[in-house]
């Protein structure tokens, strides 16, 4: 006896703030939540030396009465939810009531706020209820958190610069202003304005906004539905992606959350299009029903359960594999004054709380409204002429302008797709050779040819050992009519000896980007009327046209609103 | 120069010259036609640099004299004059005036010294072929030649002289047409690699009752007939030896009526891949089976009666293969021979009435599943 005691409450408070409020940015997230759940139509948050000095959070929604204000740094008081059943489904970002308590103990705190007809102060230091006043307001809070962490030094002493905390602060805030386009967004630091972001009617105006017209015009929208579960949003197009200095923001139900495995599943989604080590930009909305998400397993709230994960994951690949399948996906010919912003095309909007599906995303060139064009254009056939320039490109005209393919990396997609088929089913068709090849071959190469032996059969070839460093071909497959089965073959070993296309996952997918890749038709290579004509409708018969199997488009559009605006017409 | 031919005369020269012109060209006066007037007449060469045809054409010559002109335009003012004796008379400069009745015309030429010589080949050692004999093998086997770049001794035709007999192969690869006949006038013995486009030529220009003189030199074959000659470039060899993957022991034989297993073939050839046209053929005891099946297209099933006693045996085809030879067959029932699903299957003429040896091969698909 004697050796256990309940803490004070305000102990208690300072070891729960150690969850909830780990840096101003933790500050400036759990206040901006509480004026968005207070109907703010805008927020203005105001930071002084990085937030260390002052997190001031002003909002303009409903306000609280004298006895709530009161309630409301109380730890476990909140508006939100009134009891356990109301947890399930909870649509509020908050719900602990711990946040203001938390902060509060851990700082010099005052909140001014009016509701229309009353307005109160209330001062809190380090967690100790000073001073309930009345005060003179208009509708909506402010709350002003002053040296934090004045009464723990030893978290104080974890904070970092000054420019890494204000950095920290507006990434909270970004991904706030990410998910709700119905609110002004303002963040002011010592005095400079660091973010100014009105009210926008689409998703593509707000990332414009807050990662530059750059960003923006490199996304393609995502809009897929599978299994009760939406995923809308915009992706980077994979021609785009680098291995590092990606964003990857999610949401759902329009809250933020981070999970490494939806981004994961995210990039499955982009697999074969982008260069192994590639990671794209990813802004997603994932739409589910209340009860199959629980948000509350995070004292910040920043992971949530998802009652099936893999239902989950499996909607978000399908949907990222959507998106880069159809037109939108497919680079788009922009001049070095072109990047002015999206404003003109009437993108879906992402992260819309109500979803219209008005948009269809999910064939080439399908009709895609812009600014200028009438949106009620007339199905699209296919081409009807094909100009193959520099013996490498074919060009023609489609609804939206002039797309451009590159016939090899064209060739390469339509060939990866089907070797793919091919080396999972039955195999590919292959030819007995009359008068079979002789390859002479490295001992490297020679490995090549023993450890991928079932795969180069799979894929139509032949091989056997012939003595010494060679190999004879008796059978080969015949891709199309101008193959070169010997030249091909011997710069598939090269690559599987040298290492290249090693950086696959999957040994299938590192042979059929290897095939692919050699055996398509060549840049340079002069076709026919009826080859180009076939080798387009095959392109546009695979799941991914508009990309090859290194990460580069395809298909490149030079669209009417970019030849006007050339021609000076716009 | 000056002469003057009748029209008709004129315009046959020029049918007989113009298609070795080619279409496209980087060296501008190979879109000409030398003309040349002598003595003997008038004489019209075209060569795209690998074939070269030349004809003499009986006509007035005044003043002799030689120029080239554009092949195209020439045909065209040709093929629209009236029936009358045309006059062309040099204009100084490589230009030409032309008059036909009230047409007249004026053409720019370029000098007859831009145009390429004709290959160095002596007819005094020449031996002689008949022209049928020369068809009857360039019918039947050039076809079977590659179109490929990969492997250039493949786009020639194989054309063996061997004292009292004369063969023709020709293969891409997959298939292969072999054909020996009789030789009468044959001199001695020689391996030739032949581009099927001169033997095209031969085949255009040589009726089949004429006899062909023919001589080489060190690159090159020329082919004279009357007033008219052929010269091409040979391909050099060696060729693959075709000899040794001519299967001996396929045992299995079929007689099957060449028009039924064509229709049969074309009709399940349909619904073929357009990549592979696999078709799989099923022998068994008096039947023969065809299926098709492409994931993203359909299914066939044929079956007709043939003459077959041996074991079963499924073997696949590009249908086009078969299809091709079975046009150049001469009976009306061909032999199929076979052994094993992964050789070489022939296919020859069955009661052929004849001196020549026909025989050609196919090189099967293979079968998965």
């Amino acid at each position: 006896m004697g050796k256990i005691a309940v803490l004070p409450r305000t102990v208690a408070d300072q070891i729960a703030a150690g969850e909830v409020v780990e840096r101003p940015a933790s500050v400036v997230k759990e206040l901006v939540e509480n004026a968005l759940d207070a109907g703010a139509s805008a927020v203005t948050v105001e930071l002084e030396e990085g937030g260390r000095g002052l997190v001031r959070v002003s909002d303009d929604g409903t306000g609280m009465d004298r006895d709530d204000t009161v309630l409301a740094v109380e730890r476990h008081a909140t508006s939100k939810i009134h009891s356990a059943a109301e947890l399930v489904g909870v649509a509020t970002y908050g719900f602990r009531g711990e946040a203001l308590s938390a902060i509060a103990s851990v700082s010099k705190f005052e909140m001014e706020t009016a509701n229309g007809t009353d307005g109160t102060k209330v001062t809190v230091t380090g967690g100790r209820l000073e001073r309930v006043e009345p005060v003179a307001r208009q509708r909506g809070t402010t709350v002003e958190v002053r040296q934090i962490f004045y009464n723990t030094p030893a978290r104080r002493k974890f904070l970092r610069s000054q420019r890494s905390e204000t950095r920290a602060a507006s990434e909270a805030l970004t991904v706030l202003a990410l998910a709700r386009l119905d609110v002004h967004f303002k963040l002011v630091s010592d005095g400079r304005v660091l973010l100014d972001a009105p009210r926008a009617s689409n998703v593509a105006d707000r990332i414009a906004l807050l990662f530059g017209a750059v960003t923006a015009t490199g996304l393609i929208p995502v809009d897929g539905v599978s299994g009760g579960i939406t995923v809308r949003g915009f992706i980077q197009r994979p021609a785009e992606a680098r291995p590092a200095g990606r964003k990857a923001y999610l949401f759902v139900n329009g809250r933020p959350f981070r999970d490494h495995f939806l981004v994961r599943a995210a990039e499955a989604g982009y697999r074969s299009t982008i260069h192994p080590g590639g990671r794209p930009t990813l802004f997603l909305s994932i739409g589910i029903p209340g009860d199959a998400v629980d948000v509350n397993v995070h004292p910040a709230k920043l992971e949530v359960r998802f009652r099936d994960r893999m239902l989950v994951e499996r909607a978000i690949e399908d949907a990222v594999r959507g998106a880069l399948g159809g037109g939108e996906a497919a680079a788009e010919f922009r001049g070095e004054r072109g990047n002015e912003g999206t404003g003109e095309r009437s993108l879906v909007p992402l992260f819309a709380r109500s979803f219209d599906s008005g948009a269809q995303l999910d064939s080439l060139f399908d009709q895609r409204s812009t600014g200028a064009s009438s949106p009620a254009a007339a199905p699209w056939h296919g081409p009807t002429a094909i100009l193959q320039v520099l013996s490498t490109y074919l060009l023609f005209e489609t609804p939206e302008g002039i797309a451009i393919v590159d016939q090899h990396s064209a060739h390469e997609r339509v060939l990866y797709e089907r070797t793919m088929a091919q080396l999972s089913g039955p195999g590919a068709p292959s030819q007995r050779l009359l008068l079979p090849l002789t390859l002479d071959l490295s001992p490297p190469e020679l490995e090549v040819i023993e450890t991928h032996g079932d795969l180069l059969n799979a894929a139509g070839f032949e091989v056997e050992p012939f003595g010494g460093r060679s190999v004879v071909v008796h059978a080969v497959p015949n891709p199309h009519p101008r193959f070169d089965a010997k030249r091909c073959l011997e710069e598939m070993v090269a690559d599987f000896a040298r290492g290249r296309f090693g950086g696959w996952h999957n040994r299938l997918e590192r042979f059929a980007a290897t095939y692919a890749c050699r055996a398509a038709i060549k840049a340079g290579q002069t076709l026919g009327t009826d080859e180009m004509r076939d080798l387009l409708a095959r392109l546009f018969a695979c799941d991914l046209p508009p990309h090859d199997v290194h990460g580069r488009p395809t298909i490149v559009q030079l669209p009417r609103d970019e030849l006007e605006r050339r021609f000076g017409r716009a | 120069m000056k002469f003057t031919i009748t029209r008709e005369r004129l315009h046959d020269g020029l049918a007989a010259v113009s298609p070795t012109v080619p279409a496209k060209t980087t060296l501008p006066v190979l879109a000409n036609i030398l003309v040349e007037a002598g003595s003997d007449g008038l004489r019209l060469s075209g060569t795209d640099l690998d074939i070269a045809v030349s004809t003499l054409v009986p006509a007035d010559v005044d003043a002799p004299g030689a120029v080239t002109l554009p092949a195209k335009k020439l045909v065209e003012i040709v093929r629209e004059l009236p029936s009358a004796a045309v006059r062309i008379t040099g204009a100084g400069e490589q230009r030409i005036n032309l008059e036909c009745g009230r047409s007249k015309f004026k053409l720019l030429g370029i000098a007859k010294e831009e145009f390429p010589n004709f290959p160095p080949v002596k007819f005094d050692k020449a031996w002689s072929v008949t022209s049928a004999d020369l068809l009857k093998l360039v019918n039947h086997v050039s076809f079977a030649a590659s179109t490929e770049e990969s492997r250039p001794i493949l786009n020639g035709v194989l054309w063996e002289l061997r004292g009292e007999k004369m063969r023709m192969v020709a293969t891409n690869g997959h298939r292969l047409a072999k054909m020996d006949v009789p030789a009468s006038g044959a001199k001695e013995s020689a391996d030739l690699i032949v581009p099927p486009k001169a033997l095209e030529q031969i085949r255009r220009l040589f009726g089949a009752a004429d006899m062909i003189e023919i001589a080489k030199s060190e690159n090159h074959l020329g082919f004279r007939t009357g007033d008219t000659r052929v010269f091409t470039r040979l391909i050099e060899g060696p060729y693959p030896n075709y000899e040794q993957v001519i299967p001996r022991e396929n045992d299995k034989v079929a007689t099957i009526d060449k028009e039924a297993l064509s229709s049969a073939l074309r009709r399940v050839g349909v619904v073929a891949s357009d990549q592979t046209h696999r078709v799989r053929l099923a022998f068994s005891s008096g039947t023969l089976r065809f299926a098709v099946s492409t994931p993203d297209l359909g299914e066939a099933q044929d079956e007709i009666a043939v003459s077959y006693d041996g074991e079963p045996l499924e073997i696949g085809f590009n249908a086009n293969y078969l299809l091709e030879v079975l046009k150049y067959m001469p009976t009306d029932e061909v032999k199929f021979s076979f052994k094993a699903p992964e050789r070489a299957a022939t296919i020859e003429p069955a009661g052929w009435d004849d001196p020549a040896a026909y025989l050609c091969l196919v090189m099967p698909l293979r079968l998965v599943d």
